[in-house]
C-alpha cells in the first residue's frame, strides 16, 4: 500500500485514507457573471493531464479531514511532496 | 476438522451483539456510556475558554478524553452526562454528538493484532494516549489506544453491527 505524507498530520499515512481531488491550482473566477463561454469551458473542463510530474489536490478524508495538494509523478506513482493547501506551487 | 465460523446469510441475522466476546487473549466488549462532543475552531485558545479545558494542540494528541483530529477540529469523549458549555457568540462550535457514535472496547495482548486485520495504520508504533481518525475495512472510526492493550474504538452507530461482527470474526480467525 502507498504511504502518503500528510501536511497537517505530519506523517505518513497509508492511501485508503484519503482521496483524490483533481488538479490542483486551479483558480475559481473572481467575477463569474463577466465570463464567457470559452473561459467557462477552460475553468470547468480542461486540465493538464501530463505524463510524469502532477500538482494534484488530495484530501486526508478518514484522517484529519483536510485537502492538501501534492506533486505526483502520474508514471512512477512516486509522490515528490506534499504541502499546504494555500502554500505556493512547488 | 477445520473449525468455520458462522456467517450470517441476511442483515436481519446481523445483531449487535450485547454480551462481551472472548477470544485468546483479546476481548471486545461495549464502553460504558459517553458524553460526546465534536468541537471546531479556527483558534484553540477561543475554544478552550469557551468550554474551559485544555486541548491537545498536535493532531493524534489527547488530552483529559479530548483528541485532536484535524487542525481545526477536535473529538471529546467525556465521562456520561458531562456538558460543555456551547461557546454562544463566539466563533466555534460545540456540539453534542452522544448518541452518533459507539464505543467498543478491545484488551488483552492479543487486540493489536485483530484491529490491525482490519485497520492499515502501523498500530505497533502508536504510543499510549494517541488517538486518531482511521479506517477499519472500508468503515471510518477512531481509535484511541488508553493502555499499551487496550484500545478505545469510537463508530458511527450505523456501522456498529457490521464492525462488531467483523472483530469477532478477526478475533475467531486469530485463533
Amino acid at each position: 500500500m502507498l504511504l502518503i505524507h500528510c501536511p497537517y498530520c505530519e506523517e505518513a499515512r497509508p492511501e485508503v485514507e484519503f482521496v483524490y481531488g483533481g488538479e490542483a491550482h486551479i483558480a475559481r473566477p473572481l467575477d463569474p457573471s463577466t465570463y464567457s463561454d470559452g473561459e467557462w469551458e477552460e475553468f470547468l473542463y480542461i486540465r493538464s493531464n501530463p505524463r510524469g510530474r502532477h500538482h494534484e489536490r488530495w484530501r486526508h478524508t478518514h484522517g484529519c479531514g483536510r485537502f492538501f495538494n501534492a506533486v505526483r509523478d502520474t508514471v512512477t506513482d512516486v509522490f515528490e511532496t506534499t504541502y499546504k493547501a494555500g502554500e505556493a506551487r512547488k | 476438522m477445520v473449525d468455520i465460523a458462522e456467517i450470517a446469510v441476511s442483515a436481519a441475522e446481523l445483531k449487535l451483539g450485547t454480551e462481551p466476546v472472548q477470544g485468546s487473549g483479546v476481548r471486545l466488549s461495549h464502553a460504558d456510556a459517553r458524553a460526546r462532543y465534536s468541537l471546531r475552531a479556527r483558534d484553540a485558545a477561543v475554544l478552550e475558554k469557551a468550554i474551559s479545558r485544555k486541548l491537545p494542540g498536535k493532531i493524534g494528541d489527547q488530552t483529559d478524553g479530548v483528541i485532536c483530529l484535524g487542525p481545526d477540529e477536535w473529538y471529546a469523549i467525556l465521562p456520561e452526562s458531562t456538558a460543555l458549555q456551547r461557546g454562544e457568540g463566539l466563533p466555534v462550535s460545540v456540539v453534542d454528538v452522544s448518541s452518533r457514535a459507539l464505543g467498543f472496547v478491545l484488551e488483552g495482548p492479543g487486540a493489536l493484532a485483530v484491529l490491525s486485520s482490519g485497520c492499515p495504520l502501523d498500530l505497533a508504533r502508536m504510543g499510549v494516549g494517541r488517538a486518531t481518525r482511521t479506517v477499519f475495512e472500508t468503515v471510518e472510526i477512531v481509535i484511541w489506544r488508553e493502555a499499551e492493550d487496550r484500545w478505545h474504538i469510537e463508530v458511527w452507530r450505523s456501522f456498529a453491527t457490521w464492525l462488531w461482527h467483523a472483530l469477532a470474526a478477526a478475533m475467531h480467525a486469530s485463533k
